[in-house]
This record gives structure tokens, C-alpha cells and sequence, in this order.
């Protein structure tokens, strides 16, 4: 029985940064009973916070607070260091007076905080009440619980703190986050929760989990510069550098620094977000964790996934290596997460071997074998509709499952089994209309996932949504993944 | 339906309903209000001191492009249609971008009856599904308000006892 922890992040950058700041675990509990968030957690949202309050200094000082930067610049020390350089002293005068607003942000939290705490109730439901002006009391069902998850933003992480994150299922879904605990804390409640939801007693242990794989630095990297756009931008620029050069003409250096300094801040951002991603399975379903900074721990429960595609561009076939994404119930319209937190959250693996590949799409979608369907391609005509992509644009299905390829640089293969189709919609544009094409959509939950059969032959086509229909009624009635959690 | 003919899908069988004919009276005024900023463009042209042909091209570029407007909405109201089949409704629509949308019962979660002014005052009403899905784009207008009302009561009464969870 393998009780270690979940994986910790193989990065340098420790939980403590070297600051000495770790703070010691608390179990603080209110006049009521109810428990605390750790009363660092103030500190925590002003450092959070203290970037954007950047911008706010700069916007403040460009526009109304001059008169207040330019005596702020007048103190002492200041003063000497304008006499150095007055960028620096700028600088510092923003820095300044971002860390004033950072403190009128960090009382504003102190009072929230006191206004924050949460419990068990008697039912064994998880309740947070929380708000300074508008009192908030929110009840999760331990029914409706899809999944807790414990993330370290880099602020938390400086101080050893993390944010417990609990996806709560329903019409809307939504994600109830408590920020900040220590990471021990947000461990043990996440523990309890689960053990709760799962109608086990409180004190359970915590769910074994086994590493079913670890994607490797060097492959990560290597795959993120081996994209086409990428590659392709990089070799431009070392052209433009050459030819510079060549020419002693350094006008167009400018565009270098574009071309260049674009794919490799999406690469390096990318790296970062998931770096050291490792997939491990346990009974909640596949737990994934990544993150160089900023380290994320996102549980993927069965029954929740709605669709998958692999995407595999040109230059990684080479080596076999394929991405795949999943449509999740509920992620994706978190109206609370950033875009790039969006991105994040609907990758389940960012580079992986085919087979690998196949291996984690069986563990979340049992029923789901690609290699097993029949396909029907586009006809020859479809050339004149869509030339690049034609030979690859197919729909197939067997009695589970439901797929579509298309692309020709970038092969997508995309698919959802019947159960977890919305609605099917067979649409003609004029174009396709006077080539007798029609294109078929399975319409599924918001994500990144589309399931499009493109340019097909049009009856064919409307034969094919129809029996789609009478697939998604069997396979409604054959679904039993849905209950996981009740068993 | 084995091996429909793509026109035939849309026409042939009866249980497909059509919508009002007051839909078709209703876009056409909404049309025409619509017409009203052009028409000022076109006075405002005349007005100026430009060559005379602008603004005469001006309106009968207008002229033409209303009188299209006009027939293209009677021909795109004749082909909204719906049809309710045991386990799923079929809604069909569109001329020059033609659609069919099959939505199973156990899939909707919310069945919407909406009306504009103009809609109202001439007594038609529209029918709008949702699914979980964004992209389900199943609505029926041109419906009259009792017609609608059967309909989606009908409707979330299928959809209630076939639901099966997401």
C-alpha cells in the first residue's frame, strides 16, 4: 500500500525560497467552532496582488498622483539615488507606492479574513462563510463534489502556503476556493473532504496513488520547439541575424527581436506551466501535477471527461509523440480563472508517445478505441472545398465511441463516446452545397475539444447524424460511468 | 430514416411542422424599421452638393438589396420546421446555410419561450433549447404563443423522465 504524498515538484525553487519564511502549521479555530484560514494568508494576497498593484502605481502616476510620486521621490534616500540615475529612482518610487496599495489590499484581507472560516456541518456537508459587506455562506454537498485539488500559486508558495480548490458539480458548475493554508493543512482537508464525499469516516487515509507516468524535461522542451510556428519563427530570425549581418545592415534587427522573442516566450511559458508533469492514478480518478512556478494539482474524475483529442503536429511524428486534450464537464467555464489557467486545465498530457497516449485516454474513457472504428472519408471532391486538409478529413465510429480527423500539418483525431453527446448538427454552407458536401458537429460541453466531421459527402452525412441519434439513446441507456462517486 | 435524399430530409415527411406565416409579416417590419437609417443616409446624399449619380446609385443599390431582403424572408420562414420524435426533436432551417439540429430530450436543461415587441404584438413566439453544450443551436421562432407553450411543456416533461445526469 504506497502512502507517500502526492509527487512534489522536482524544481529548485523550494517551498521556502530560501527566505526562511515557512510558517508553521495553525489549526485556529473562531468563537463558533469553525475553523480559520491561516492568519498569514493577509501577507499572502498583498504579495499576490502586489504585480497588478504595479501597473496601478504606474497608471496613478502618469495620470492623477504625479504631484503625490514627485514628493515621493523628494525623500532622502530617494533623492540620492535620483542623483545616481533617475530610472532607478522611478523605479523605486513605483515600487513604493505599489507596496502602499498592496497594503490597502492587505488590510482589506485582514478583515476578510476575519469574516472567513469554514466547517463540517452536522449532515458531514462542507460549509465556508465568508464576506465583510455581503455575508456569504455557501454549502457544498459532499454528493455534488467532483474533485479537491490543493495548488500552490507562486505567492502562496513563497510562504509555504497553498490554496485547497474544491469542483463542485451542478447546473453551474463552479470551484470553491479557500486561500491560504499551509500545504500540510490543505493536504489533511483535502483528505477529509474526500474521505467525506466518499462516505468513509473522517479520519480515513488518503487514497493511494501510483505515478502511471512522468513527462521528461529534455522531451518537453524539445517538443515545444519542434512546433512548426515555432520552428519556423526561430529559423526566420537566425536568417535575419544572418543576413544582418551578412549585409552589415542593421535596420531589420527589430523584427529578429519579434520573431524571435515571441515563440520563445510562448515556449518558455508553456515550459513552465508544465513542467515536471506527472499522471498518477488513484480511485479519485487521474491526478495530474505540473508547474515550475506556479504548481498545480488537478484531479480528472471519470465520468467527467466528455471528450478527448490528440493532436499531433508535423514535426513530432517523427519521434511518435502526440498531445491530448480533454473537454471536462465544468472546466473551462470558470468565469474566475485566467486564460491561461483555462489553457492549463484541459491538457492531459502536453507530449506523450502514441501509445502512452492511448493508455491515459483508456484510463479516463474506458470504453474509447480509437484503433477499432470505421471510418468514412471525405470523396475526391472535397478537394475543391478544403485542398490542404482533404485526404485526412474522416468521421468514424463503432458502438462505444464517435470520432473525427481533420488537418493535414497538425492532425487532430477527435472523439467522445455516444453517452456524451449534447446534440448532433448537420450544417451546409453554399459552397458545400454546390459541391453536395455537408458537415457534421457533435456538439459537447464548452472545452477544446471539437468533434467536427468537415466536408463530407451530404447524404452520407444526414445518414450518419441519424444514427448518431439512435446511438446517443443507447448509449445514454448503457452509461453507467457517470455514478462513480455512488457506489 | 434509411438513406434520406438531402432535399427530401426536409420536406417529404409529415410529421414535420412549419412554423407561422406571421413570422414572415413580422421580420418583413423589422426589416423596413431597419431600412429607416438607410433611407436617412440616402436623403443625406441627395442633399449634398455631390455628383447626382452617387446618391441615385446609392438608392438603388438600396432598392435592390430591400426587395431581395424581402423575398429572401419568405423563403427563409418556409424553411424553418421541427419535428418530435420519440427520443428526439429535429429542427431544421436555413436557405443559403442550411441546418439540422438533433437534440435528444434527455439532453435539455432548459427549454426557453421568448417574444420581442414586434414578435408579440403580431402573436408569435419563440422556442429556444439549451443543452449543456454552447454550440446547440436549436431554436424555433414563428411559433404562436399556445403551439409554443404545448411545446415546451412537452418538452421538459420528455426531457425530465429521460434525463440521465451529464
Amino acid at each position: 500500500m504506497n502512502d507517500s504524498p502526492p509527487p512534489e515538484p522536482t524544481s529548485t525553487i523550494g517551498d521556502d525560497l530560501g527566505l526562511g519564511l515557512s510558517a508553521p502549521g495553525s489549526a485556529l479555530f473562531d468563537a463558533h467552532g469553525h475553523r480559520k484560514v491561516h492568519p498569514i494568508s493577509p501577507l499572502v494576497h498583498a504579495v499576490a496582488v502586489f504585480p497588478a498593484m504595479g501597473g496601478v502605481a504606474i497608471a496613478f502616476s502618469a495620470s492623477g498622483g504625479a504631484a503625490v510620486a514627485s514628493r515621493l521621490s523628494s525623500l532622502p534616500g530617494l533623492e540620492a539615488l535620483s542623483a545616481l540615475s533617475p530610472i532607478l529612482a522611478a523605479i523605486a518610487v513605483i515600487a513604493v507606492l505599489a507596496a502602499l496599495f498592496s497594503l490597502i489590499v492587505a488590510a482589506y484581507q485582514y478583515v476578510a479574513w476575519r469574516a472567513l472560516s469554514f466547517w463540517f456541518d452536522d449532515d458531514g456537508d462542507f460549509r465556508m462563510q465568508s464576506g465583510v459587506l455581503f455575508r456569504q455562506q455557501r454549502r457544498v454537498q459532499l454528493s455534488r463534489i467532483q474533485a479537491v485539488d490543493v495548488t500552490q500559486p507562486l505567492a502562496a508558495r513563497v510562504f509555504s502556503m497553498a490554496v485547497l480548490v474544491i469542483e463542485v458539480a451542478g447546473q453551474d458548475d463552479s470551484r470553491v476556493r479557500l486561500k491560504y493554508l499551509t500545504l500540510a493543512d490543505a493536504r489533511e482537508i483535502r483528505r477529509e473532504v474526500l474521505a467525506r464525499a466518499a462516505g468513509l469516516a473522517a479520519d480515513t487515509a488518503e487514497a493511494p496513488q501510483d505515478i502511471v507516468t512522468k513527462v521528461p524535461t529534455g522531451r518537453l522542451a524539445f517538443s515545444l520547439l519542434l512546433r512548426l510556428s515555432t520552428a519556423g519563427l526561430l529559423l526566420l530570425t537566425a536568417v535575419i541575424i544572418l543576413a544582418s549581418y551578412l549585409t552589415e545592415g542593421w535596420a531589420g534587427i527589430g523584427f529578429a527581436l519579434v520573431t524571435g522573442g515571441v515563440p520563445l516566450i510562448v515556449v518558455i511559458s508553456e515550459y513552465i506551466r508544465f513542467h515536471g508533469f506527472t499522471v498518477a492514478q488513484s480511485p479519485d480518478g487521474l491526478r495530474l501535477h505540473y508547474g515550475l512556478l506556479r504548481t498545480e494539482s488537478r484531479t480528472v474524475p471519470p465520468g467527467r471527461v466528455q471528450a478527448i483529442e490528440y493532436v499531433e503536429p508535423l514535426l513530432w511524428r517523427r519521434f511518435g509523440w502526440t498531445r491530448v486534450l480533454v473537454t471536462i464537464a465544468g472546466v473551462g467555464a470558470d468565469s474566475s480563472g485566467g486564460n491561461q489557467r483555462q489553457q492549463g486545465n484541459t491538457v492531459l498530457i502536453p507530449v506523450a508517445g502514441i501509445d502512452q497516449a492511448h493508455d491515459l485516454v483508456a484510463r479516463v474513457l474506458p470504453d474509447l478505441d480509437t484503433s477499432s472504428l470505421t471510418w468514412v472519408a471525405a470523396p475526391k471532391r472535397t478537394w475543391k472545398r478544403s485542398p490542404i486538409q482533404w485526404r485526412n478529413l474522416a468521421v468514424g465510429w463503432d458502438e462505444a465511441a464517435f470520432a473525427t480527423r481533420r488537418g493535414r500539418v497538425t492532425k487532430r483525431l477527435a472523439a467522445l463516446p455516444h453517452a456524451r453527446t449534447q446534440s448532433v448538427r448537420w450544417t451546409q454552407g453554399p459552397w458545400e452545397r454546390a459541391l453536395r458536401l455537408a458537415t457534421l458537429h457533435i456538439d459537447t460541453t464548452p472545452g477544446p475539444v471539437a468533434v467536427s466531421g468537415l466536408h463530407l459527402d451530404g447524404d452520407q452525412v444526414l445518414e450518419i447524424a441519424y444514427h448518431q441519434a439512435d446511438a446517443v439513446r443507447e448509449g445514454r441507456s448503457r452509461d453507467r460511468s457517470i455514478h462513480w462517486g455512488q457506489q | 430514416m434509411a438513406s434520406p435524399n438531402t432535399e427530401e430530409a426536409f420536406t417529404s415527411s409529415d410529421e414535420w411542422v412549419r412554423v407561422s406565416p406571421k413570422l414572415v409579416t413580422a421580420r418583413r417590419i423589422v426589416l423596413g424599421i431597419s431600412m429607416l437609417p438607410i433611407i436617412a443616409v440616402v436623403v443625406v446624399l441627395f442633399i449634398l452638393p455631390i455628383p447626382a449619380f452617387i446618391p441615385v446609385i446609392a438608392a438603388l443599390a438600396g432598392l435592390v438589396f430591400f426587395i431581395w431582403a424581402w423575398w429572401l424572408i419568405g423563403r427563409r420562414v418556409r424553411s424553418y420546421a421541427y419535428c418530435e420524435r420519440d427520443d428526439d426533436l429535429l429542427v431544421s432551417s436555413g436557405i443559403l446555410f442550411r441546418r439540422l439540429v438533433i437534440v435528444p430530450y434527455g439532453r435539455m436543461q432548459l427549454v426557453d419561450v421568448t417574444a420581442g415587441p414586434i414578435d408579440r404584438a403580431l402573436g408569435v413566439t419563440t422556442v429556444q433549447l439549451h443543452t449543456a453544450a454552447a454550440t446547440t443551436d436549436a431554436s424555433i421562432p414563428g411559433l404562436e404563443p399556445t403551439i409554443a407553450a404545448d411545446l415546451r411543456d412537452r418538452l421538459a416533461h420528455r426531457g425530465e423522465t429521460r434525463s440521465a445526469g451529464l
